[in-house]
């Protein structure tokens, strides 16, 4: 009944909670970046390694941990309530463990296929939106009466958000040519593990009141891609390392 | 190099032994009443009564013995922040929804009463809020609180779900926190050693930051992961099962105070929630 695969569990999930109380109560769980806030923080890359490690439930009981480290330290009111600072960071370890075992378990020609599609679907949304077939537009405009998320792009609007689209789209096809099957998906699991912390604790402020959404908006940018960069090479080093992904294989 | 010293002392709200009647009260009493005020602070609604718990939280404070100026100090650095956030909140608030009074208004900046309120209100719960935790953690050593979390959770593995273990995952992460700090520190001076800097760099730079950063924070999870293995073997080679039929080493024992201190907290609570249906300024 009592495996070592549990024991191995509930000793991982403690260790990262330590490393997560560490790195929230020294300031080394702080970089300095070129925002406002002034500061991205990798105090959840432990919940997001647990995550990808250990499975959902070891990323949700660090994330429970770092919930409660960043409420006990918080010094904006808004991270004084617990649905901001808690609530949303049980999700981190677990997007980024669900991210990482559909990624690391799927071969590759699928990968391409889902990459694929979705940059295509991306693509139609935008051109839908951007006006080029304006019919449509209308029938999706008179669908949602207040219109306030799917307001019409200028045509420059949809140029750029599809070249990023598209720019992503082939970044991750050469990156997946390129690398180690696990590093990919260990990327994309701390990107997306990252991206909840944001999207995720901004969305509960607003909802609760603390910040206007315009301001979550501008905190969002500014805050989370440094944030989603620093946390991508954080983790796929540290994952690399333990698992001995990719080209570290032939070192060790 | 300087800001690697002293991370062994790491602690989170230092156990302050003051020998007061808060310090003896039950951990699992204590870590209960602590989370009825919190709910009560987040409930709260109007001036008078947050502030009325406020002036509670702060008479508990005074009674444990603990210095007020000592638990606010972690405030200090943070303050011009909190500032600038306040005034922020004040400005863009807006009208609010009750179509309250409206005090000052220049173009579309707009100071109502209901933002004012809105202001006040969350620095007293906040506040509050950072007093009523202290209160718990300087007054509760780790063990109490440990033990008093387990027992919180029992009825959790009644329903199948891991309470024991969450309890044991908090005493390892509690136990190993001083001892990864060490590890950190001695990384921290293993990688200066070799002439690979960890201290800060300008943020413009912050990719460069982030590498530093990993150049700690890499080599901690690696030997950390490597003591999780040596540590799954060892509780293994002593036939840990579980949480079934395991006894403390000193037992706490509930008293006819943590029983008044309850229905204290209770009451409080209670109180709090019916006055939310009461236009109380």
């Amino acid at each position: 009944m009592y495996d070592s695969r549990n024991i191995r569990r509930i000793i991982v999930a403690g260790l990262l909670l330590a490393i997560t109380l560490l790195l929230a109560f020294t300031r080394i769980g702080f970089i300095p970046v070129p925002t406002p806030a002034a500061n991205a923080t990798i105090v959840h890359i432990p919940a997001i390694v647990g995550g990808i490690l250990e499975g959902s439930w070891v990323g949700m009981v660090i994330g429970l941990g770092f919930g409660f480290a960043s409420f006990m330290q918080a010094t904006i009111p808004a991270f004084k309530d617990p649905l901001v600072a808690i609530l949303p960071r049980l999700f981190i370890g677990v997007s980024a463990s669900l991210v990482f075992s559909a990624f690391y378990r799927a071969k590759k020609q699928t990968l391409y296929i889902v990459v694929g599609v979705l940059t295509v679907l991306v693509l139609a949304v935008v051109l839908i939106l951007s006006g080029v077939f304006p019919g449509l537009l209308a029938n999706i405009q008179s669908l949602s009466e207040a219109s306030a998320g799917i307001a019409a792009f200028k045509w420059w609007q949809g140029l750029i958000v599809g070249g990023v689209t598209v720019a992503l789209a082939a970044g991750l096809v050469f990156w997946l040519r390129k690398e180690d099957r696990g590093i990919v998906a260990t990327g994309l699991a701390a990107a997306v593990g990252s991206m909840t912390n944001t999207v995720l604790v901004l969305t509960m402020a607003t909802v609760r009141g603390y910040f206007t959404a315009g301001m979550s908006l501008i905190i969002g940018l500014a805050q989370g891609i440094p944030e989603m960069i620093i946390s991508i090479i954080v983790t796929v080093a540290i994952v690399a390392a333990v698992r001995q992904f990719g080209r570290r294989k032939a070192r060790l | 190099m300087a800001s690697l010293e002293g991370l062994r002392h790491v602690s989170i709200g230092q156990y302050l032994p003051t020998g007061s009647f808060v310090h003896r009260l039950d951990a699992r009493l204590k870590l209960a009443a602590c989370v009825a005020l919190l709910a009560a602070l987040l409930l709260a609604r109007g001036y008078l009564v947050n502030i009325a718990l406020l002036i509670a939280i702060i008479g508990l404070v005074t009674a444990a013995r603990l210095p007020l100026s000592y638990l606010l100090a972690s405030l200090k650095p943070a303050l011009p922040f909190i500032v600038i956030l306040t005034v922020m909140q004040l400005l863009f608030y807006g009208r609010g929804t009750g179509g309250s009074a409206v005090w000052v208004e220049w173009g579309s900046l707009v100071i109502s009463a209901e933002g004012v309120q809105l202001v006040v209100v969350s620095l007293i719960r906040f506040i509050g809020l950072l007093l009523c935790v202290s209160l718990l953690t300087n007054t509760t050593t780790s063990s109490a609180l440990t033990h008093g979390v387990e027992w919180w959770l029992r009825p959790l593995t009644a329903i199948g779900l891991p309470g024991h273990e969450l309890a044991l995952v908090l005493a390892i992460a509690l136990r190993f926190l001083p001892i990864l700090g060490e590890e950190l520190e001695a990384i921290g001076q293993a990688q200066a050693s070799r002439t690979i800097t960890t201290g800060t760099v300008s943020r413009w730079h912050f990719m460069a930051g982030a590498r530093r950063i990993a150049n700690l924070i890499v080599p901690l999870f690696v030997s950390t992961l490597r003591r999780a293995d040596e540590l799954a073997l060892a509780m293994q080679a002593r036939c840990y099962q579980g949480g079934k039929g395991r006894t403390q080493l000193n037992p706490s024992n509930w008293r006819t105070a943590d029983t008044f201190a309850a229905l204290v907290a209770v009451a409080v609570l209670a109180v709090v929630i019916i006055l939310r249906h009461f236009p109380i300024p």
